[in-house]
Formats: structure tokens, C-alpha cells, sequence
């Protein structure tokens, strides 16, 4: 398990990156940074932690173009924007991080994307979380109702007692950036299995039919690809709770990244999967036999939907047999569809009929 | 037989003139209010031009255009000249009679093959508002102008005058005018920007015609000025003879019946161009006429037969009779370096190339082509690149699609040459424009309309092939650009992030910032050339400025080699590294050792020159390793430019130039003696 680092830590383990750039050009040659190759052809399966992590495969980005000698400008001046909130005790957002680089001359950066990418290579290097730098992410959590009990401490510092059923509106319990247990207990639940779900009409079309209550579950809205403190407190729950997790996403090649990011980890976070990824999490749908099976209303797949699928095929975490057959499936329908395009059959066939059926093959039901 | 085309003619005139309007107006270029404008414009702005060019007299045109009645589309059009004049006597002929003058009769390259003349101004006028058109011109030496109102009497179908008199003229600044034309008109007309429009026609024709000035005030009050970038005329074109592959069996009675020669050889040779005294006799031979034969006395098969050998479907001794090509000193072509004076003063850009082809023949009928293109500058990158058509140095503004030089546009893959064409086909896109300008004596058009030259298996090939031409051209831009740009980066890689990284990484770390030396050359590992020609305002000189950085570890050796514009005239001074001359245009410094990490300068600056003459040198280099920035010389191209000189000069100097020549094989590599202790590519230990 990844563990959090003092800012002493921190500090130390950011200057190795910079050592490792000045000795280089002590002995004359380009500085560089090395790090892990972060694409689908370095991760692997870690047997003993039962996600996937990134393996051996390194990279080096040196001085050589101007483009990668910016990044390297870069990193170093996140490293002393960190070393400063550490000093002073504060935090930023990534997206202030950001703005705050337009100060930084050669070294600003050129998009969002760039910093957020930059700030995981460090975390990747330094093995810190992003935590440790004091770096908190942009995108809220997830939303979640049903009967169970936390702990969260406001910011006056004082816990406060919420149950995600009794003590919050149609809305939901909003997730925090940070669930780690200096901020999040878990306390109590009276729920059999916890479902993440894609799309927030599903999500509201499943409480207004009362599905929590009936089938006794945690339902949690993902908002699309899972925020880390969304496939954080996942984690927790499943492990503190020792909940069945399933996953009810989109009929699509995208959906199908989703899961593999909740279950075995994603390529871009590799370096922390063990810390975020639930590894029995299930699929529980819209899959290819699905759309046959229900006749659901469906559009033909994009160009861009086949590559992906196609790209999944060689995804070594989709290597097993039960994904290589939905995915094959998918693409010799070239049909994809949504979870709300069950409403064909009226607005309760998903909680009357599609769930019931889907869990009930899993023994949830 | 004959006449044929009087006949017809002279029975077209008795129809009413606004009926002939009427009918016509679509090939009268009076189709729209829109056009009717430009047409206007056309007429007067082409008369204007021609007339300063037989006169010899550098054009300066001004045209003006009001709005007088908004709701009914009434306009006030000015257009004035500094022309020779029109004598008093002559005014009412060339402004109210149909195909006044000669040019239709003569065979050589002219504006007036388009259009009906100023006449037709007139009475489109006439018939749209009712208004006279007002004339006034003055002869130089003349105290006076001449003042007239011409109008057309449109019972009649003659031309009336009203005013007639005689008046000082003066210019805006109060000196009286020494010659010139001025002709107000009012006439029914709309007046509309963008691709078609007066403005875009007055830009074109500035491109083509860069000895004349051009100012335009359109109806906003807006002065749009394009300056004259020449002083030299266009050339005087001489009228030649017909050739006899250009000839139609109509034209060949008619010119046997006006003839008076008594015999049909030399009645051959006079009338024609391109046939000798051999190909008359072989003509008579294959067409099976006597020699001897009167060509008045000719009947209707001779006359056939005759065709028919000038064609070369009639052999002489078992083949067609060979005839030498017609002159093509009829033909007036822009040129390379003032087309691209033209395009560089109405289009901001990077990158022109212009090619003026040698001229050809086509059916009997010399004809020339010449293009230019622009790249880059401030053009839209996503739409289809501007095309601007020219016949015979007259704007074609509309039916783009349909003409010869549009096509033969679309028949190249630009996107070989770094234009983008989806599928390879159509016009190409890019922030481009083409310039395609066909002089012929003969100018097809698809129509009567005349704005689309009619297809011509051979003109289409002549125009391809220059397109190819300047399409390497602009590859060859484009590629070098591109290396710029990855040296540019390079650059500001070791001159400004280099040095940042050292100087945070030291700070972080509390440690000193570290020598850079090293990491430089490692990372540049290469020999690298900038080169900088810019125009120097104050001086009027261009300014070249070729700077070498040895980012290596070892001491180099080179040649480097600068083309200049020699040939257009240019001096060069200040050249304080020396060097010689290696051929015509192409300028060779010795370096003769470039130590690790330091950088040479090599500047001068070139003379004679006008802004935009110059605006990119070609760098070149002897040596073993590469110099990005520069090419390696290709010798054979020195080898070339050096045998043409000596083809020039050999009647002449030819002992005094001896050792400027050195043998080629003889320069190869330069010899350098390597500094003691150290190894170099070219030595070895010294």
C-alpha cells in the first residue's frame, strides 16, 4: 500500500529528480528525468496486490528538444511551487496550479492538461500522492445514498455523523476530494452490495423507484470516468465492509475502460492502483449480449468507438476470456447502447425487470 | 463569297441599339448592376492603359465612384488618365462608334480582343439614366483641353454631342494638367466588395500591369492606392502576319480575293508568317496549284487544297510541308521579377516564385504563359488558395470554374508541393494565391462572355507544367521553413531553457549553477547556420547577415556559399569577410577553422536594389559534416551557371577571368592545416 509521506519526505524524494538533472550537466550532458513508460504496453498484473501496475519499461525525457527540456522546466519549478506550500502550509487545486504557472515564463505551462500530467509523473517518481504535494484535484466526487454511516470532518474540524440515507436530500452524500481517514471514518451500514452507476439519470431514475431500499444497497453516482476519491472511498468501502461492489455503466467501448479503471486500475494512475482499484468489482451491465437479449435501441459504433474496442482487445486488462467474448460481440454487432435506452420498456422495467434479472445471476438478488 | 461577317454586321446595326443592348448584354458584360460596373470600369481603365503604352507614357490612373441615387442604383463613375490625349476631331469616333480602331484587324497581343469598347459605356449610359457621358482630354502642348457631352441617339443609332468647348485643366494641386483623359459617366450600376468587384479588378490589373499607378476612391471615400514598382514600359509588341496553321478556309478567300500578287509563292510568302521561299513552292506542290497561279484567280477547290497543305494533310514529296514557327515578339509578357513586383505590392507575404515560360505555338498562334505564386503572410490557411486568371494582361473575374487556367491549376497534386487537396483534386488550399497570365495573339475564349479561356490540350500542358515548377519551388520553401523552425527551436532550447533548468535545479538544491558548455554541445552536436536578409530602410540596401555556430566538439572547416541577385543588376558592399566570386550569383567564403562553441559572422549588403527584390539567400556549404541551415553545393549546378558564362563571355575576356575559375576539383574540399594537438574531420593529427 502506498503510504503518505511528511513533508520532509516529500521534499526529499522531490530532490532526487532534480539532483538526477543537475548532475547530468555537472558531467556536461543534457539533465533528464527517467521515468515508467505510462501506456497500455507497460502495465502488468502484480499477482500479490491484484491490480495492475506499471512494470520496468523506463523512459527518459532529456534535454535533447525543446519540448521535453520545457517539461523538465517545468517539473522544476512544481518542485519549488510545492517546497513552498509545504513551507507555508497550504494547498492548491491543480487548476490554480495552473494559473498560478502564467508566472513562470519559459516554464508556464501550455494547457491544464500538461500540469495535471506533470503532477502525476512526480507522484510516479517521487512515489508521493498528489496529497503530499499538497495538490488537491479539480473534479468533485461522487455522489452516494443509501443506508450507511460516516464520519467526516468539517472544515471547523469537528466530526460530523451523516448517513447517506436519513440525513441528506434527493441529491446525495457529495464525496470530498480527500477520503482518506484523517478526513473520512467509515462507520456503519445495513446494505448488502454497493452499485456504482455511469449516468446521473440512471442514478436519479433508481432512487426515485426506490431501488436502495428495496434491494438493499449503496447507490453511487460515478459521473462518467470515476474521480480518484470516487474509486478511493469504492476501495474502502469494499475492503472495511468487505461489500460486493457492481458496476452498472453504458453499452460501449468507453464504459468498458470505466470498469477496468474501478477493477484493475487505470493506465494513467498505474502507479497507485493498489490504492484505488477494487478488484472484485463486477460488470454488471449494459453488455454486447444485452443489447440482443433485450433488444435495446441502440447506434451503430463511431470509427473512433472500433479502434477503441480494438485497442482493448490487446489490453492486458481485458485479456480475459469473458472480455475478449463482449468485446468480439460488440464489434461484430458494431452496435452500442445506453443504460437509459432500457426505458424502451417503461420507466420501472430497470429496477423491476433488468436488475433484478442481472443481480439475481450474481446471487445479489 | 465574301463578306460575310460585314454583311452581318452592317444588318446587326440596323437593329435599335437597346434592343441590340437588350439581347447582348450578357457578352456585353452588362448582365448584372453588379458587373455593368466593372465592365465600365474595364473599358475605360484598358483604354487608359493602351493608350499611355503606344504613347510610351508611364500610366497613372485614377478611378472614382459615387453613389447619386441609392434607392434607383445610379452611379457616378470618374476615370482619369494621363494618356496622350484625344484630339478634338477623334473624341466623338472612339466614344460613340461601334469598333472604332484597328486592333481587331492586327495579329498581336492587346487588351482590346475583350469587350466592345468605351462605345458601349456610352450607351449603356444613355440607355439606363438618360445622361451623356462627359469627356474632356488634353493634348500636351495644347493650352486647353477639349470638353465634350457624347450621348447616342438611339432612333438613329448615331452618336450626338452636346457642349462642345474648349477649358483650362487643372490638377487637384492647382498646376494645370500637360495631358490626358477624363470621362464622367452616370449610369445605372451597383457597387459591391469582395471577389468580384471594381476593387479586385483594379487590384488585379495593378499586379499586371506594375509600370502603372492606380488609385481608387470607392463610394465610401476610401482611397485604395497601388503604387507603380516599375518604371519600365511593357514591351512594344510588333503585329505579324498570320501563320498558316492558325488560318480558316473563310479568312484564306478572303485575303486571295483583296490580293494583288501575281503569283501564288509570292503571295505566300508576303501574307504569311513562317513560310520560306522553299515551304511557298513546296505549299504550291502539295496543294497541287501552279506556282505561277494568280491568288485572285484561285476557285473555290484550289483555295480548299491550299488549306488543306498549310494543315499538313496534303503532303509535298510524301510529307507535310515544314514551316518555321510565327515571331513571338508579338507577345508582351509581364516577366518574372515585375510579376513579382505586382504580387508583392498588393499581397503580404513569405514566399514568391514567378516563371515566365519560353513562348510557344498553338495552331499557328504564338502564345505565352506565366505564373506566379504567393505564400504565407496574413492569407486564410483553410480556404481554397485565390486564383487570379489574365489573358493578355486583362483581369478575368468570373466563370473561374470553366476556364483553361483553372484547370490546368487543378491538374497538379499540390499536395506534393505542400498545399493542401483533398483527394488530389480540384483547388488546392492553403494561404496562397496563383497568378496565371496566357499573352497570345489569339486569346479562345469558352464564350462570347469572354472570362474563360476554351480548352487547349497544349496551352493546358505549357500552364502544368510551370505550375510544377513553381510548385518545387515552394517545396523547397516550405522544407526549408520547416528546418528553420527546428533550429529556431533548437535555439531557444541551449540560449533559454538550458540555462533556466541550471539555474532553478542549483537554487533548489542550494548549490552552484553548473557550466553549461558541455550539456550545449552535446545536445547541438552539430555545425549550424542562421541567415538573415532583411531590407535596411534608412540605407535601402538589403542586408545579409550568415552566422555560423560551431556546436561541436572539434575545430571545422568550410566553404560557405551565398546566392545573390548578380545578374538583376545588384552591387555588393560591406562584405568585409572577403571571399570571392564562385560563379554568377553565387558568392564563396573560405573558413578555415570554426573552434568548439564559437560563432563567425559573415555579413554584407546588396545594392540596387528595391524593397522586396531580395528576400531569401540560399545557403551553401563545402565540408564533411552537415551545416543545418545550409545544403550541401551541389557542384553540378555550379558547373552549369559556369558554362553558361563561359558561352557568354567567350568571344570576349575570356584570359582575364582565368584564375577567378578555378577547376572545379581543384575546390573540393578546403585545405586546412588542423591547430597543433587536435584532431580534425579533415586532417587527422597535425
Amino acid at each position: 500500500m502506498t503510504r503518505r509521506h511528511t513533508p520532509e519526505e516529500t521534499k526529499a524524494a522531490m530532490h532526487v529528480i532534480v539532483g538526477e538533472m543537475y548532475d547530468r550537466m555537472v558531467k556536461g550532458e543534457p539533465p533528464t528525468m527517467t521515468l515508467p513508460v505510462r501506456t497500455k504496453n507497460n502495465i502488468g498484473f502484480d499477482k500479490k496486490l491484484g491490480v495492475y501496475k506499471y512494470g520496468k519499461k523506463q523512459s527518459i525525457r532529456d534535454a535533447t528538444s525543446l519540448g521535453s527540456a520545457k517539461q523538465l522546466l517545468r517539473a522544476l519549478h512544481v518542485v519549488e511551487f510545492i517546497e513552498e506550500m509545504l513551507v507555508a502550509g497550504k494547498s492548491s487545486t491543480l487548476r490554480e496550479m495552473y494559473y498560478i504557472s502564467e508566472a513562470w515564463g519559459l516554464g508556464k505551462f501550455g494547457s491544464q492538461n500538461e500540469s495535471n500530467n506533470l503532477a502525476e509523473d512526480l507522484e510516479i517518481v517521487t512515489k508521493c500522492l498528489r496529497e503530499d504535494f499538497k495538490l488537491r484535484p479539480e473534479e468533485d466526487g461522487a455522489r452516494m445514498i443509501g443506508n450507511l454511516t460516516l464520519r467526516e470532518r468539517n472544515r471547523r474540524g469537528e466530526w460530523m455523523r451523516i448517513n447517506a440515507r436519513d440525513d441528506v436530500g434527493d441529491s446525495g452524500y457529495g464525496v470530498p476530494y480527500n477520503v482518506e481517514a484523517e478526513k473520512i471514518e467509515l462507520l456503519e451500514h445495513d446494505i448488502d452490495f454497493i452499485m456504482a452507476i455511469e449516468t446521473g439519470g440512471m442514478f436519479d431514475r433508481l432512487i426515485e423507484n426506490g431501488f436502495d431500499e428495496q434491494y438493499r444497497c449503496g447507490l453511487l453516482h460515478l459521473k462518467g470516468q470515476p474521480a480518484r476519491s470516487t474509486r478511493r472511498i469504492m476501495k474502502r468501502m469494499s475492503e472495511e465492509w468487505d461489500l460486493p461492489v457492481v458496476v452498472f455503466l453504458d453499452g460501449d467501448p468507453w464504459s468498458f475502460r470505466i470498469f477496468a479503471s474501478i477493477a484493475y486500475g487505470a493506465i494513467k494512475t498505474a502507479h497507485i492502483s493498489e490504492y484505488l482499484a477494487t478488484p472484485s468489482a463486477t460488470y454488471l451491465g449494459i453488455t454486447a449480449d444485452d443489447i440482443v437479449a433485450y433488444d435495446l435501441p441502440n447506434d451503430d459504433l463511431s470509427k473512433k468507438d472500433i479502434e477503441a474496442l480494438k485497442a482493448e482487445l490487446t489490453d492486458p486488462r481485458f485479456a480475459d476470456g469473458w472480455w475478449q467474448e463482449q468485446i468480439n460481440m460488440m464489434l461484430e454487432l458494431g452496435k452500442k447502447a445506453e443504460q437509459q435506452s432500457l426505458a424502451k420498456y417503461g420507466l420501472d422495467f430497470v429496477t423491476e425487470t433488468y436488475l433484478p434479472e442481472k443481480l439475481s445471476e450474481l446471487g445479489l438478488a | 463569297m465574301t463578306g460575310i461577317a460585314e454583311k452581318l454586321a452592317s444588318n446587326q446595326k440596323q437593329v435599335a441599339i437597346s434592343e441590340f443592348f437588350e439581347k447582348n448584354k450578357h457578352f456585353l458584360g452588362f448582365d448584372s448592376l453588379a458587373r455593368s460596373l466593372i465592365t465600365a470600369v474595364k473599358e475605360a481603365v484598358d483604354n487608359a492603359l493602351d493608350a499611355c503604352e503606344e504613347a510610351r507614357i508611364l500610366p497613372t490612373i485614377s478611378v472614382a465612384i459615387e453613389k447619386l441615387d441609392v434607392k434607383k442604383d445610379i452611379v457616378k463613375l470618374i476615370v482619369e488618365d494621363n494618356g496622350p490625349g484625344i484630339p478634338q476631331k477623334s473624341i466623338e469616333k472612339v466614344f460613340g462608334q461601334l469598333l472604332f480602331g484597328s486592333r481587331f484587324h492586327a495579329i498581336r497581343q492587346s487588351r482590346g480582343q475583350q469587350g466592345i469598347g468605351i462605345t458601349g459605356v456610352v450607351m449603356y449610359c444613355q440607355l439606363t439614366t438618360g445622361r451623356t457621358t462627359h469627356v474632356r482630354s488634353k493634348i500636351a502642348g495644347e493650352p486647353t483641353a477639349a470638353v465634350v457631352d457624347i450621348g447616342l441617339d438611339t432612333r438613329k443609332n448615331k452618336a450626338t454631342k452636346a457642349n462642345q468647348g474648349r477649358e483650362m485643366w487643372y490638377n487637384a494641386d492647382g498646376s494645370s494638367k500637360e495631358h490626358g483623359t477624363e470621362v464622367t459617366a452616370q449610369l445605372k450600376a451597383k457597387y459591391q466588395k469582395g471577389r468580384q468587384s471594381v476593387w479586385q479588378y483594379l487590384r488585379m490589373t495593378s499586379i499586371v500591369n506594375p509600370h502603372a499607378e492606380i488609385t481608387f476612391t470607392d463610394p465610401d471615400g476610401e482611397v485604395h492606392h497601388w503604387p507603380r514598382v516599375t518604371e519600365r514600359l511593357p514591351t512594344k509588341v510588333e503585329a505579324i502576319k498570320p501563320h498558316p496553321h492558325g488560318i480558316e478556309l473563310g479568312q484564306l478567300q478572303r485575303m486571295t480575293s483583296e490580293s494583288t500578287d501575281s503569283r501564288l509563292t509570292v503571295f505566300l510568302r508576303m501574307n504569311f508568317s513562317g513560310v520560306s521561299a522553299r515551304a511557298s513552292k513546296e505549299l504550291c506542290v502539295a496543294a497541287d496549284v501552279d506556282e505561277k497561279t494568280k491568288p485572285k484567280s484561285m476557285n473555290a477547290d484550289q483555295i480548299r487544297a491550299l488549306l488543306e497543305a498549310f494543315q499538313g494533310e496534303r503532303l509535298a514529296n510524301g510529307k507535310p510541308v515544314k514551316l518555321l514557327n510565327p515571331p513571338t515578339n508579338c507577345l508582351s509578357p509581364i516577366e518574372e521579377l515585375l510579376i513579382k513586383k505586382g504580387l508583392s505590392k498588393t499581397i503580404d507575404s513569405r514566399f514568391i516564385a514567378t516563371l515566365t515560360r519560353a513562348p510557344e505555338v498553338t495552331q499557328g498562334n504564338p502564345y505565352q504563359v506565366e505564373v506566379g505564386l504567393i505564400f504565407g503572410g496574413n492569407m486564410p490557411a483553410d480556404k481554397p488558395v485565390e486564383i487570379l486568371r489574365f489573358a493578355n494582361r486583362v483581369p478575368l473575374m468570373y466563370q473561374q470554374g470553366g476556364c483553361l487556367l483553372t484547370k490546368a491549376i487543378e491538374s497538379v497534386d499540390w499536395r506534393q508541393y505542400g498545399l493542401d487537396q483533398p483527394g488530389a483534386k480540384g483547388v488546392p488550399k492553403g494561404p496562397a494565391a496563383i497568378l496565371i497570365h496566357l499573352a497570345s495573339t489569339n486569346v479562345q475564349f469558352t464564350s462570347e462572355a469572354k472570362e474563360a479561356l476554351a480548352d487547349n490540350a497544349e496551352v493546358i500542358e505549357e500552364a502544368r507544367k510551370a505550375m510544377l515548377e513553381m510548385g518545387r519551388g515552394l517545396r523547397k520553401h516550405l522544407e526549408k521553413k520547416k528546418k528553420m523552425a527546428k533550429t529556431k527551436e533548437k535555439f531557444e532550447l541551449i540560449n533559454d531553457i538550458l540555462p533556466a533548468i541550471a539555474k532553478k535545479s542549483a537554487d533548489i538544491l542550494g548549490k552552484p549553477v553548473p557550466d553549461l558548455s558541455g550539456s550545449i554541445t552535446q545536445i547541438m552536436s552539430a555545425v549550424i547556420s542562421e541567415t538573415e536578409t532583411v531590407w535596411n530602410k534608412e540605407t535601402k540596401q538589403t542586408d545579409v547577415a550568415i552566422t555560423l555556430f560551431n556546436y561541436t566538439t572539434r575545430v571545422r572547416a568550410y566553404t560557405i556559399l551565398a546566392t545573390w541577385p548578380e545578374k538583376s543588376g545588384a552591387t555588393m558592399i560591406n562584405n568585409d569577410t572577403g571571399g570571392r566570386k564562385e560563379a554568377t550569383g553565387v558568392w564563396a567564403w573560405k573558413l578555415e577553422s570554426l573552434q568548439p562553441g564559437e560563432k563567425t559572422v559573415i555579413s554584407y549588403s546588396l545594392g540596387d536594389l528595391e524593397r522586396g527584390d531580395w528576400t531569401e539567400t540560399d545557403i551553401f556549404f563545402r565540408g564533411s559534416q552537415d551545416v543545418i541551415g545550409a545544403s550541401k553545393m551541389d557542384e553540378k549546378f555550379l558547373e552549369e551557371i559556369r558554362r553558361l558564362e563561359r558561352v557568354l563571355t567567350d568571344d570576349s575576356s575570356e584570359d582575364e577571368d582565368e584564375d577567378e575559375f578555378e577547376p572545379i576539383e581543384s575546390i573540393g574540399e578546403p585545405a586546412v592545416a588542423p591547430p597543433n594537438g587536435q584532431t580534425t574531420l579533415f586532417g587527422g593529427e597535425a
